[in-house]
């Protein structure tokens, strides 16, 4: 276990420092900082003048050492926009887009388990139900974020008037984003959990079990599904980071007030800084997700807890 | 960009029964018919960037624009068909730069133990672990739009997937006796690997280019859709998109028909790959 946590953690090293590198030299090589900042009509004394404000005109090494030092100590710069440091930007917004998160993995666990121990109890033989639900979870699974997104907007904002456009105000705002969000993960928790509930029904345990008199129902909720969901634990960790990839979209989409809307916001304005410190905050957040599920699943498998010997 | 791995489609949420197992046939034709209207549909169409401000978001079915017509007068099927080549464009070539990197280094790692193979599995789990989307708005973000830094940006990022899962096959067909013989019988390295691994692959490889080429088109379509992807100018589905939500009240189907060709060609590629795993894994139980 502490070794795993110990491998974990110098991937997260070598992906920070990685990370980092990259974009400090990819965006020094392609852009000018200063000409951005002063606009299109600046003259060449302003250019030059923001240039010395912000320690651009200093060599490239030194400001590449300044800013890995700047990591170290957590300081990222400031934000060209809003004038404050990049990180605490970052950290404002941060609750927005974990609540957001968080909404739309309760409500990808709330459908997909029962649609998904539904659609794998076929046992072979699905009826017309379940082949029109397997149809439509595999269109949805086909269905970009965005497009749930325009799709949802669409119907419920603009032809029924029942919600809200974009926002956060109200508990009616948050309905859209999260549905979207939880789009990107139901069908494909929804298909695990159907594949391993069919595993499940077929393994010895359960012929044991309907042969000593247990009922259907029984056997499906008692046997094969807490089996079943061992591997979506598993799924649940390690899909967290395409979640917070839809997360930007969905922000976007919805003028939600997270990191992900904050990201797309930083690039459009070359806000080198925030932009950094959102790559920064979100591995170091999957890290930590990924190694939680990590913990829990070793917890509620007995055949991975270490012997103690 | 989303991590696929080329297992098997649970048989509950299969298409099997919709389509009694032609999945594969299916999806070929429906790729096929895709790749036909992007390659074909460009020439035969108007000028995809001819305003025509009299006749302005015309709706579907109108005289000489059967899909309408968007805000600036301009024949939606011809931007659709336009959006469509380009976005295909960018999703072939990503495809094909992620799987020559993946599948290359995924050998070289497969082959002997040491530095490299340590080095490439490492990367491969940072990447994996990591949201794609956020890097390469990153990247995209430093280096500039055009086809080329997209082309090379979603390539250059998601080869682990390749990486990971040709990795783990060809180590397991490096432990085989054919391989074993061809190594006594003084093959070189590259022989073994080109020779003797890689057609053993090429199976979950090609299910792969059909899962990852639905990836990348999303991709594309996602970074576009914020801005970040095809240049000004340049019709794409995922452009389209964003620019249609100015008229949701007025022209829906400014929305509907770019929406629709994203989940179609999506879905067409979801279908081959399932189909292409079945087939391969019956090809596979036959076996001895």
């Amino acid at each position: 276990m502490r070794q795993l946590l110990l491998t974990r953690l110098a991937n997260l090293a070598v992906l920070l420092v990685a990370l980092t590198t990259l974009l400090f030299f990819l965006l020094r090589a392609t852009a000018d900082q200063a000409a951005m900042l002063a606009g299109v009509d600046a003259t060449p004394e302003q250019v030059a003048e923001i240039r010395a404000q912000y320690g651009l005109d200093r060599p490239l090494w030194r400001q590449y050492a300044d800013y890995m030092a700047g990591l170290a100590t957590l300081d990222f710069g400031e934000s060209l926009v809003s004038g404050k440091p990049a990180l605490a930007d970052v950290v404002e917004r941060l609750p927005w887009t974990l609540l957001l998160a968080a909404l739309a993995m309760t409500l990808t666990i709330v459908l997909a388990i029962p649609i998904g121990a539904w659609l794998g109890s076929a046992q072979g033989r699905p009826g017309p139900a379940r082949r029109a639900a397997s149809a439509v979870v595999f269109v949805l699974q086909g269905m970009p974020g965005f497009v749930v997104a325009l799709l949802l907007i669409e119907i419920f904002a603009v032809e029924l008037r029942w919600l809200p456009f974009i926002g956060n105000e109200g508990l009616d705002t948050w309905i859209m984003p999260t549905v979207t969000l939880a789009s990107f993960l139901v069908p494909r928790l929804a298909r695990v959990v159907a594949a391993n509930v069919a595993g499940a029904l077929a393994e010895d345990y359960v012929r044991t079990a309907r042969a000593a008199g247990a009922s259907a129902r029984e056997i499906l909720y008692r046997h094969a599904l807490p089996n079943a969901l061992l591997g979506a634990t598993a799924l649940v960790g390690t899909q967290f980071a395409f979640l917070l990839s839809g997360s930007v979209i969905t922000e976007s989409i919805f003028a939600w007030p997270g990191v992900g809307s904050l990201l797309v916001r930083a690039t459009q304005n070359a806000d080198f800084a925030v932009v950094q410190a959102v790559a920064i905050v979100i591995a170091i957040l999957v890290f930590t997700v990924n190694a939680g599920a990590d913990l829990a699943f070793k917890a509620l498998d007995p055949r991975l807890r270490e012997r103690r010997s | 960009m989303a991590t696929v791995t080329p297992t098997a489609a649970p048989a509950a949420t299969r298409l099997g029964p919709l389509f009694a197992g032609r999945e594969f046939l299916w999806g070929a034709l429906a790729v096929l018919l895709v790749l036909l209207v992007a390659i074909v549909g460009p020439w035969l169409a108007q000028d995809p960037a001819a305003t025509t401000l009299d006749r302005r978001l015309l709706p579907p079915f109108s005289d000489g624009h059967w899909l309408g017509t968007d805000a600036l007068g301009r024949d939606l099927w011809a931007r659709i068909v336009t959006g469509l080549e380009w976005s295909i464009a960018v999703a072939v070539a990503s495809t094909a730069i992620a799987a020559l990197i993946g599948t290359v280094l995924a050998l070289l790692a497969a082959e002997r133990a040491g530095p490299v193979r340590t080095l490439v599995l490492q990367t491969v789990d940072a990447f994996l672990s990591f949201p794609g989307l956020v890097v390469a708005i990153a990247v995209i973000a430093t280096v500039g739009h055009g086809y080329l830094p997209l082309v090379l940006t979603l390539g250059g990022l998601s080869w682990p997937v390749f990486a990971r899962v040709i990795y783990a096959e060809a180590s397991s067909l490096m432990q085989r006796d054919y391989v074993l013989a061809a190594r006594l019988a003084g093959s070189s390295r590259t022989r073994i690997l080109a020779g003797h691994v890689l057609p053993g692959v090429a199976p979950t490889l090609l299910v792969m280019l059909a899962f990852h080429l639905a990836d990348m088109l999303v991709a594309e379509s996602a970074l576009s859709f914020l801005g970040l992807g095809a240049p000004l100018g340049e019709p794409s589905l995922g452009n389209m998109l964003a620019e249609s939500r100015q008229y949701l009240y007025v022209a829906p189907w400014l929305m509907f028909v770019p929406a629709c060709a994203i989940v179609l060609v999506v879905v067409s590629a979801n279908l081959l790959g399932d189909g292409l795993t079945e087939r391969l894994r019956g090809r596979a139980r036959r076996a001895p």
